[in-house]
């Protein structure tokens, strides 16, 4: 182990230069893909305080039995999911709608003779990540039962939201992999230079009955670090930024959603980002030495 | 300790460059391998270190079947060979002690050995006084003694010299062959190939003789 260090150590210093090179472009790139996922980690955030707000309403049509509401609340009561159930009568909607719009003084309200509300369940579901989901699949029994006139849950406006998040998924996915393709080839041509820097050694080495992994292991923990060391400067990087940002829009930010702050990619993305940081070095190491170890042993 | 059965092998020219090569070589044996320049024998030391790869026939070295032996285990055949090249091979950044020591490092010994058998090794060769000096630094008889120590520090079964005295005035040759009898003598199998007719005449040790990439008689 020692050796491979002294190694690496040894790689590296007669390479310096295309090494820092290699660890700046590792940077880059990873700063690019950090970024959109900061991005992305925002926005599911901003879903999320929205989503939170929404409620399923389930209206009523006026000529409801009483057993129908019966079993519409027995449906209800099963679902776990439900935090809380209200029911509002077609009164009390009328009077809620009636203090709502008093302030307009609206002659068109007064002169209505009618009650022209359904009487609702205002239904509240439990926080949990796919909220949204199971919001919907409750909607869509509900539609298809006797005595429900119709079902709200602001689902145009969330299903359109829900697309493009996922559209921004596939999109990092391609960023992230064409990066990951990108920088596995800077990596092996990093690699590749400090072994011809070193090939009369290293064919030296082979010849006086060195192991392939005595040669190969200082490559892979140099491929590594190169991998490891951009990926930190790159969070570094988005790190700065995104306190930068923080302080400067946190304000404007509040005021669109309450509650919410700009936020910093969660620990486990973090700790991913680093791991396949690493994980493209060593593939980059590898694919470099295999080829000059296949060819460099027997001709 | 050495077998060749039938070996035969081409580099796509006009002729083959060796041609049907049945041999053999005792343990503790030193042989002279011998022939005009492009016969075949470094061509068939390369065989035996297993730097080229043979088209036909059987190989043995050491018991081993080397045409058998994958790449990734060509370590376990090297390790029992010490090879003297022509032109030494030795690194230029790294000096007389640490080109022995090399030997010794790739083979994973611990600090202690590495010290000890490269010691021994330079004092074999008589070069302990010009263990902190670079190659560039040194004649060409003291870089062939360094790469014959680096050869030996493993303490090998086996050496394989291509010409070894090839770029040494006759008076430095007989001293470098001194230093491969001395190994024999410590039951090492010497295969030294050369095409200097008075170093051969001088020793009585078996000569085989290859032309045109076959076995001819001396």
């Amino acid at each position: 182990m020692t050796t491979s260090a002294h190694n690496t150590y040894s790689n590296i210093k007669s390479n310096l230069q295309v090494f820092l090179v290699s660890v700046a472009t590792i940077t880059v790139a990873f700063s690019i893909l950090g970024l959109f996922l900061v991005i992305f980690v925002n926005l599911n955030s901003f879903l999320t305080t929205w989503s939170e707000k929404v409620q399923l309403v389930v209206y009523l049509e006026d000529e409801i039995t009483d057993g129908q509401k019966q079993s519409l609340e027995q449906l209800i009561s099963a679902n776990s999911d439900v935090e809380s159930m209200t029911f509002i009568s077609k009164d009390a909607a009328w009077a809620n709608f009636k203090n709502t719009f008093s302030s307009t003084k609206s002659d068109f309200i007064d002169d209505l003779k009618y009650n022209p509300l359904p009487s609702s369940y205002n239904l509240k579901f439990k926080p949990s990540s796919d909220r949204f989901v199971r919001i919907r699949e409750f909607a869509d029994l509900f539609k298809r039962r006797q005595g429900v006139e119709s079902v709200e849950y602001g689902e145009t406006w969330l299903g359109a939201f829900e697309k493009f998040m996922l559209f921004i998924r596939i999109f990092l996915l391609a960023v992230g992999g064409l990066l990951g393709l990108g920088l596995i080839l800077i990596i092996s041509n990093t690699i590749k230079l400090s072994f011809y820097a070193r090939q009369e050694e290293i064919e030296l080495m082979l010849l006086i009955g060195a192991t392939p992994n005595f040669v190969r292991v200082p490559f892979m923990i140099e491929g590594m670090f190169q991998g490891l060391l951009g990926g930190i400067f790159a969070l570094a990087l988005i790190k700065s930024l995104q306190l930068y940002i923080k302080v400067q829009f946190q304000g404007s930010l509040q005021s669109i959603a309450r509650g919410m702050e700009f936020q910093f990619i969660s620990q486990p993305l973090i700790l991913g980002l680093l791991a396949s940081a690493l994980f493209i070095g060593w593939v980059g190491s590898f694919i470099a030495i295999q080829k000059f170890l296949s060819s460099g042993n027997t001709k | 300790m050495i077998q060749l059965f039938n070996v035969g092998k081409s580099y796509g020219g006009v002729a083959p460059a060796l041609i049907d090569i049945t041999f053999s070589v005792k343990k503790g044996e030193f042989i002279f391998l011998t022939g005009p320049s492009g016969a075949g024998k470094t061509t068939l030391l390369k065989i035996l270190y297993r730097t080229e790869k043979y088209d036909q026939g059987q190989v043995l070295v050491h018991g081993m079947n080397i045409g058998k032996i994958p790449d990734r285990k060509l370590y376990t055949l090297r390790r029992e060979i010490g090879f003297v090249f022509q032109d030494y091979k030795l690194l230029a950044k790294k000096n007389v002690f640490e080109n022995v020591a090399f030997a010794q490092e790739v083979i994973g010994a611990n600090k202690k050995r590495i010290r000890f058998k490269t010691w021994e090794a330079l004092k074999n060769v008589g070069l302990t006084h010009k263990k902190d000096s670079y190659p560039q630094q040194l004649s060409g008889g003291e870089q062939q003694r360094v790469a014959i120590a680096r050869a030996l520090v493993n303490s090998p079964k086996i050496i394989l010299a291509d010409e070894p005295t090839g770029n040494l005035d006759p008076e430095i040759s007989i001293e470098i062959l001194k230093l491969f009898e001395h190994a024999k003598k410590a039951g090492v199998t010497v295969v030294f190939a050369t095409h200097d007719q008075d170093m051969i005449r001088s020793r009585n040790h078996r000569v085989v003789v290859i032309k045109r990439g076959q076995l001819v008689n001396p």
